[in-house]
């Protein structure tokens, strides 16, 4: 790890008041990820995992230390730039998928073209493509009620890609789905990675994120146990 | 995102939650209603008298008056309105015409009423002025020495003409009944058998060096000369006639200060009454005292003074510019067109305390917005999150709720014309048969002119996008960490 690597995290902490409570979310991060990376980060509940995701996704903004995104630190960017940081640069999958529950996937896909200046048109061919391409053709009409788990979690996956962003961050994303579906996602998000994709996922499941990281690293407590640098704890199946 | 984008998106959003759209909307939709239709009763009214004043030819006429003597020593500031100052008043640019207010009281046998009235003369060249162009029968007279006669709508009816065509040609009798001052002077020497020598027979003129006595008699022949010549002027009247024909009926005219008689005589026709000697009636003795004419002569037409002049303006010359000549020349005026900037101004007021009336049930009807939008971001904060994490600006957060707000307020605005226009023709129509059942000549009470509807669609819409400022910057606040998390 670097100072110099493309998105790295040096010192990073979070901390939180609840009531007369501080909580140390993060406390002395220290992470790099190397472009076409699939990182792994790996913890219990409330080991910091989701917050380091945040935190690398310009979502929030830490207590102290920094996130760099190719040498530019995201704390040194207006809100604007942050925008655009995740408008462009960042595609984000969440636990829950988080669609809006009154659009149809295609509008849901179409969604995040809004904001990196594509045309109308652009958008709906876009997000056709690409809900196409992940086998969901025959569902762009359909609204998320009326989807499966895994082909909400793939409407998801397609927001997240559509507008080709250079990273992106995976939080629990096979969470909520079944053993067959939560293959087919983590199956999928390999492919992703294999096309170029730099993904950092955040799960539970250190089984899984052994199968398809290219390294996984632990976490607990706000800290980083091991950072998996030279060697990942499990192999990349590929 | 673009404004289409957002608007396509709060429309969808709008669409979505239908019932309380429906409500917010419908707030907005009866404020509107009621502030245009209120401003739309100012705007009627407004319309109507300034048509009434174009149709009349008011914006385009001035009256022209002497000034108030203030100090009875000195006349020579303030000149007379005499021929010569007429010809004077004739030369300022934009002056198309002047022409005296010249009456006398006249006695009319029109068919078989005998009616106590009062003429005027014209010169032909007026009676085609837009003031007098309003007919509702017949014609103008041609000439100033024409035989005709216009006479009012009024008196046609008061002589149980009721169609102002059935009077169209009948002939019109005039009688005038003129005093001189020669009989006044007359009877100073003879009244009632008595001769002024029988009275000075009966003054003691051995006892006049009695200071009492001599108080007492002057008082009494003072009165006595004074009641002799009064009963001369009075009473000894000459009375001319002359019959002339109806050629046209004019339409009423609102009185006030245009002094439009019920008989209209041309010019030439009417120096026979006019010239003759002063009206009977104890009015126009007081009138042609006021104004200098009492001891003049008669056929002495230009040392005739007129208490009022009647100017005919340039439409394309401001009146500004004509009156200040005018006043120049030393008369006071008055303009109908100043009178209108008055009204205007009355107007203005009054269309303001309806538009504020109008203005409070909209900010009232804004509160449903503000009401619906934070219901909605307590709702949709997930959304707001998702967006964030998409990329979304805080502007753009922001933009979305206050756009929201716009349409609502937009679509309930366009709602509110419409009805406000409706209510307006509805209580139209219901005044319009009240007018008619009770005879009353119909006028349209409303109005919805283009800068209403302007007015209406600004106000409605800043006054919604204002009321989402607050909604907008809550939505724009929302933390995306917080509104992402998993519950």
């Amino acid at each position: 790890m670097s100072a110099n690597s493309w998105l790295c995290t040096i010192d990073l902490c979070r901390y939180y008041r609840r009531g007369p409570q501080e909580v140390r979310a993060l406390d002395g991060v220290i992470l790099a990820v190397e472009r076409g990376e699939f990182l792994g980060i790996v913890g219990s509940s409330g080991s910091g995992k989701s917050t380091l995701l945040n935190l690398l996704a310009g979502l929030d903004t830490p207590t102290s230390g920094l996130v760099e995104f190719e040498q530019v630190p995201l704390t040194s960017m207006s809100r604007r730039q942050l925008a655009a940081y995740r408008a462009h640069k960042v595609g984000m999958v969440f636990q829950s998928f988080n669609l809006i529950s009154h659009y149809t996937a295609l509008q849901n896909v179409e969604t995040a073209l809004y904001f990196n200046g594509s045309s109308p048109k652009d958008r709906h061919r876009l997000a056709a493509a690409v809900l196409d391409r992940l086998g969901l053709d025959d569902r762009m009409t359909h609204r998320p009620a009326d989807l499966s788990g895994g082909e909400q979690q793939r409407v998801a996956v397609a927001r997240a890609i559509v507008k080709k962003p250079e990273i992106l961050f995976a939080d629990e994303p096979t969470g909520n789905l079944d053993y067959e579906n939560a293959q087919q996602i983590a199956s999928l998000l390999s492919s992703l990675n294999r096309d170029g994709l730099t993904i950092v996922m955040v799960t539970h499941n250190l089984e899984m994120a052994q199968q398809i990281a290219d390294r996984t690293i632990r976490m607990q407590y706000g800290h980083v146990l091991d950072s998996g640098t030279e060697k990942p704890i499990g192999g990349k199946q590929r | 995102m673009t404004l289409r984008d957002l608007i396509v998106i709060s429309t969808g959003n709008l669409w979505r939650m239908k019932l309380r759209a429906f409500l917010t909307i419908s707030g907005i939709l009866i404020a509107i209603a009621a502030f245009v239709s209120m401003l739309s009763f100012g705007a009627g009214n407004q319309e109507y008298i300034s048509k009434q004043f174009n149709d009349l030819g008011l914006f385009s006429t001035m009256q022209v008056y002497p000034k108030n003597k203030t100090n009875g020593s000195d006349t020579s500031i303030f000149p007379v309105l005499d021929r010569v100052a007429l010809d004077q008043i004739a030369t300022v640019p934009g002056v198309n015409l002047v022409y005296p207010y010249d009456a006398f009281t006249v006695k009319v046998k029109l068919g078989d009423s005998l009616i106590d009235s009062k003429a005027q003369s014209l010169p032909s060249t007026a009676i085609r002025t837009k003031l007098f162009s309003k007919l509702r029968a017949g014609n103008a007279f041609e000439s100033d020495s024409s035989r005709g006669v216009i006479i009012s709508e009024e008196l046609a009816k008061k002589a149980g003409f009721n169609s102002p065509d059935s009077v169209i040609g009948l002939p019109l009798v005039l009688s005038v009944r003129v005093s001189t001052i020669d009989s006044g002077l007359g009877h100073i020497l003879v009244d009632r058998g008595e001769s002024v020598m029988d009275r000075l027979k009966r003054i003691r003129f051995d006892s006049l060096l009695n200071s009492k006595y001599r108080t007492r008699v002057i008082r009494t022949e003072v009165n006595e000369t004074v009641k002799r010549f009064l009963n001369g002027f009075m009473n000894a009247q000459e009375i001319i006639s002359d019959t002339l024909t109806v050629c046209g009926v004019r339409e009423l005219i609102p009185s006030g200060r245009l002094h439009i008689e019920p008989i209209i005589i041309p010019f030439t026709t009417a120096t026979r009454f006019s010239t003759s000697g002063l009206g009977g009636s104890p009015m126009d003795i007081f009138a042609a005292m006021s104004s200098g004419n009492l001891f003049s002569q008669p056929e002495d037409k230009s040392g005739k003074t007129f208490s009022q002049v009647t100017v005919d303006l340039d439409p394309h010359v401001l009146y500004q510019t004509v009156k200040d000549s005018i006043e120049a020349l030393g008369f006071r005026t008055f303009s109908f067109a100043e009178q209108f900037e008055e009204i205007q101004k009355a107007f203005f007021y009054f269309d303001l305390v309806l538009g504020v009336v109008g203005l409070i049930a909209l900010i009232t009807a804004s509160l449903g917005i503000v009401n619906t939008m934070v219901m909605s971001i307590t709702e949709r904060k997930r959304e707001i999150g998702v967006l964030k994490s998409l990329g979304a600006y805080e502007l753009e957060i922001r933009s979305l709720f206050l756009v929201e707000s716009g349409v609502i307020g937009l679509i309930g605005t366009i709602a509110g014309i419409f009805f406000g226009w409706l209510i307006t023709r509805i209580v139209s129509a219901i005044a319009q048969m009240y007018m008619s059942k009770e005879g009353i000549p119909k006028m349209e009470l409303f109005a919805l002119p283009m800068w209403l509807i302007l007015i209406a669609l600004a106000v409605g819409v800043s006054v919604s996008v204002l009321a989402g400022f607050y909604p907008a910057a809550r939505a724009a606040k929302v933390d995306p960490v917080e509104a992402l998390r998993n519950d």
